[in-house]
């Protein structure tokens, strides 16, 4: 590292309330290089890099570009420096095409024809050199999540910069997308850019990044070359702790199959030839499935292939075109969503700020979501009981390890993984027969993802039935007792996990039928 | 896993003082602006200042101005704010408050003979349900399509505004005066005053008794509090069971109803008929507050009382400097605005 770093920070402090978000944070990035940002949630991760692109204003610290040093107020000083940044949770123009997704913002040459002849050229030409597959006519909103980061990158690439920093990218693509975005960030590399590239996920770092840097509790504690560092190593500074780590399911890739309990006989949810169908067409057909006591069902399947709909629809969130839900004896087909949740079902969606949180509201208040006229949040004439409400909150918020200033905290400033943690509370808040999950690990640091499988398990030993819809197969391999996978709406086969085989279950996420 | 949680109350006197600290600056800043106005108009700034800000607490009269002033105010900023909490814009607050009014006169002049107990509840409840129906038509368009309700509830003041003027001009016109103004309901109809000298109605009260149920409704109840998470976000609150389009129905009435009974407050109390122009300025005002309030029902009757006491200012302003009272008005906007600047500023 004798050569000037492209990006460094020095010694950067940035505190929100009572929390002290970053504390004399140091960081070099070099050029040609993948940096990857690794930490638990809440660590700082975001912060940090929002500083860089100019989002937060430092309390203290400097920014030095190229050895100089650089003051950046907002992402237009970041983007003239030729810093880029992807979020977490990025915004984009649903009903716009990719083209004019990427100008918007930018000088455009021939304002008042609106002609994006060179826009699109040049974007195609982005696009080939760094193997970033777009159609730049596409709309938005018909393009899967892979596409949209594409297009994501593509807006910063468009407008000329050479440090990229991308926050959890990976969370939401599909492992293919995962393989051919580090094909095009190895791609962009090569030519002398250098990527920021924060995740969880501790294969991501191992295989893509040259350089690796550890934040807890807003502190940089280790920055090192990949090759002399062991995951082990990673884990051990992201926790702190020295708890042995050889427990660890994530580390034995084996379910403990003793810890996990039987499958009774009892069915709790069983779904009868459910049919969805909306303007858009048919999103669910032709779906029976059932799910017994102590039994996890996973639910495989490529991202949009009716994952979402099967469980609103199970939920009474979408009317059903055809078909009944039964959940324990009863038959709750056209039920409110209320009465759905009160009998003892709970839903992690998997779209956590759209669908699972109320960003202006307190932590306290989306605690209590869906369960706001249950005793003891609600009398039965109505009245709140605040102070019920605060003490769940509390315990919740330990148990759950959320990382908030307390109850009253406006739910907007948790960090990604936080939210999460807050959703996955709220859902085991309640004792529950029929867990609904979508993603729950998505965006978790590592021990919390274990902290969910354990929860998982031990809900499964005490009987809970557990619909698991994840986009992620290890988790599904790991937890399910049976894994149905879905494709076009519709189930292409189930199989028990004695039958459960990676390269099998990749073929009926593309349509293939199991028994051909 | 083991990180500290700091689990710190954010209420007590401390961080109401916190929570103040803006508002006093926006109110400063607003003053020192228009001060600088009058003072390049060549008007004596600090008089100014003083009539605006102490004319409310030198007399009496000047306290009940207040009070009067205070009553239709919080009740047209609980009109917006009621529905701003589910993400939704009355923005019909005076067509509610007019059509209320003309409920409130036709039952208070049809039953005019009847004796206090039984005209005046219904002379209220009529304003009630008047006001509420007035908005009945957006908030069903609202609830069965979508239609965006700002306009509709909008263009239903400019209707309000020709059944005011068909009211009193060709059903029940008072020819000696000399504007358009009902006949006068029936005495029994009147609300009771709390003082004679200077008069003070006791529609105060029933201001009162409303700004604490409301914010009790919004901030101590299960059906509040699906109204408040409806407004942070519908779509989540419709994935955990709630029925967004019922509240978003529901609020509006609400709204229009309690605008409604603003109409028939100001009928019963203040004129005793139906006056064309009656609801003032009271809907531009009502906003003001709630925004400033940020929606906080708790804050509204206080905001409510000092735009009271700068409405009253203002006009004693006009009479005694000859100082336009739009300036007082100028004065309400400025606050506004630096209290939303101070929420972009302290984002960062
Ligand atoms: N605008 C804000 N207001 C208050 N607190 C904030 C704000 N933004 C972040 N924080 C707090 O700062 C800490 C760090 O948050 P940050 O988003 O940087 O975490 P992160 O490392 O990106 O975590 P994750 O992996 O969950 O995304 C958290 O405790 C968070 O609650
Ligand atoms: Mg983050």
């Amino acid at each position: 590292m004798n050569q000037t770093p492209i990006l460094h920070v020095e010694g950067i402090n940035k505190r929100f309330g009572a929390v002290q978000a970053l504390k004399d944070v140091d960081l070099s990035l070099q050029s040609s290089e993948i940096h990857g940002l690794l930490g638990g949630n809440g660590a700082g991760k975001t912060t940090l890099m929002n500083v860089v692109y100019g989002l937060y204003k430092p309390d203290s610290g400097q920014i030095f570009l190229r050895g100089r040093p650089v003051t950046i107020n907002s992402p237009r000083d970041a983007i003239a420096h030729g810093i880029g940044m992807v979020h977490q949770h990025f915004l984009q123009i649903n009903t716009y095409t990719v083209t004019e997704n990427i100008v918007l913002g930018t000088p455009i040459p021939h304002r008042p024809t609106m002609d994006l002849t060179q826009a699109r050229d040049k974007i195609r030409a982005l696009s080939d050199r760094f193997g970033l597959e777009i159609d730049p006519e596409a709309h938005i909103e018909d393009l899967p999540m892979g596409a949209r980061q594409r297009v994501e990158i593509l807006k910063a690439l468009y407008r000329g910069v050479d440090i990229l920093i991308l926050d959890e990218p990976t969370t939401n693509l599909t492992p293919q997308e995962v393989d051919s975005l580090f094909e095009s960030l190895k791609l962009m590399v090569a030519e002398g850019m250098s990527v920021v590239f924060i995740t969880h996920k501790l294969r991501e770092v191992m295989s893509v990044c040259d350089t690796i840097s550890v934040l807890r509790e807003g502190r940089r504690l280790l920055t090192a070359p990949r090759s002399e560092l062991s995951e082990e190593e990673i884990v051990r500074t992201m926790v702190g702790s020295e708890e042995a780590l050889e427990d660890s399911m994530l580390f034995s890739e084996q379910r403990r199959d003793e810890e996990a309990g039987i499958v009774r006989e009892e069915i709790v949810l069983d779904v009868s030839d459910m049919r969805i169908a909306d303007e858009n067409g048919v999103l669910v057909d032709d779906l029976s499935l059932s799910v017994r006591a102590g039994e996890i069902l996973g639910i495989a399947g490529v991202a949009g292939n009716g994952q979402q709909e099967l469980a609103e629809g199970i939920l009474g969130i979408r009317p059903l075109s055809r078909g009944r839900v039964r959940i324990g004896d009863r038959d709750v087909t056209g039920l409110g969503t209320r009465q759905i949740l009160h009998l003892g079902v709970a839903y992690v969606p998997e779209d956590r700020l759209q669908d699972g949180f109320l960003p202006t509201a307190s932590v306290a208040q989306n605690l209590i979501l869906g369960a706001q006229r249950r005793t003891p949040y609600s009398s039965a004439r109505g009245v709140l009981n605040r102070r019920a409400i605060t003490e769940t909150a509390v315990a919740l918020i330990q148990r759950f390890h959320i990382r908030t200033q307390g109850p009253e905290d406006m739910a907007a400033t948790l960090s990604g993984g936080n939210i999460q943690r807050m959703m996955l509370a709220r859902a085991f808040a309640h004792p529950v027969r029929l867990l609904i999950l979508h993603n729950p690990t998505s965006g978790l640091d590592i021990p919390s993802v274990e902290f969910v499988y354990d929860l998982l398990l031990s809900h499964k030993r005490e009987g809970t039935a557990t619909l698991l819809i994840s986009d992620d197969l290890d988790e599904l391999m790991l937890l399910s007792d049976r894994i149905a996978t879905l494709y076009r709406g519709r189930i292409v086969g189930v199989l028990e996990r004695s039958a459960f085989d990676k390269y099998t279950i990749g073929r009926m996420m593309s349509g293939v039928e199991a028994h051909d | 896993m083991t990180e500290a949680i700091v689990l710190k109350r954010k209420r007590g006197p401390a961080a109401i003082l916190q929570a103040l600290v803006p508002y006093l600056l926006a109110v400063i800043a607003a003053f020192a602006a228009v001060g600088v106005l009058l003072a390049l108009l060549g008007f004596d700034v600090l008089r100014a200042y003083s009539t605006i800000l102490f004319t409310s607490f030198r007399t009496t009269n000047g306290f009940i101005q207040t009070l009067i002033k205070w009553t239709p105010l919080v009740l047209q900023a609980l009109a917006f704010t009621i529905p701003l909490a589910a993400g939704k814009f009355n923005i019909g607050g005076e067509g509610q408050l007019i059509v209320g009014g003309i409920g409130a006169a036709a039952v208070g002049i049809l039953l005019a003979g009847l004796p206090l107990p039984i005209l005046l509840p219904s002379v209220l409840l009529a304003g009630t349900l008047f006001g509420a129906l007035w908005v009945l038509g957006p908030a069903w368009l609202l609830y069965r399509f979508g239609i965006n309700e700002i306009l509709t509830t909008v263009l239903m003041n400019f209707v309000a505004f020709e059944l005011i003027d068909f009211t009193a001009t060709k059903i029940w016109p008072d020819p000696a005066a000399g504007h358009p103004t009902t006949v006068p309901i029936g005495e029994g109809g009147y609300l009771p005053l709390l003082l004679s000298h200077p008069p003070l109605h006791s529609g105060l009260l029933i201001a009162v008794l409303v700004a604490i149920l409301v914010y009790f409704y919004t901030d101590h109840t299960s059906a509040g509090y699906e109204l408040v998470a409806t407004g942070a976000n519908p779509r989540a609150s419709s994935v955990y069971g709630v029925n967004v389009r019922r509240m978003f129905l529901l609020s509006l009435l609400l709204g229009g109803a309690i605008a409604g009974l603003s109409g028939a407050i100001e009928v019963a109390g203040v004129h005793h008929r139906l006056i064309e122009g009656m609801q003032s300025n009271f809907l531009l005002l009502g906003i003001i507050i709630g925004l400033i309030a940020k929606g906080n029902n708790l804050a509204v009757p206080f905001v409510a009382l000092f735009i009271a006491i700068l409405e009253v200012g203002a006009s004693a302003l006009q009479r005694t400097m000859m100082i336009p009272g739009e300036m007082v008005f100028i004065v309400e906007a400025l606050i506004l605005i630096f209290v939303l600047l101070s929420d972009v500023v302290r984002r960062r």
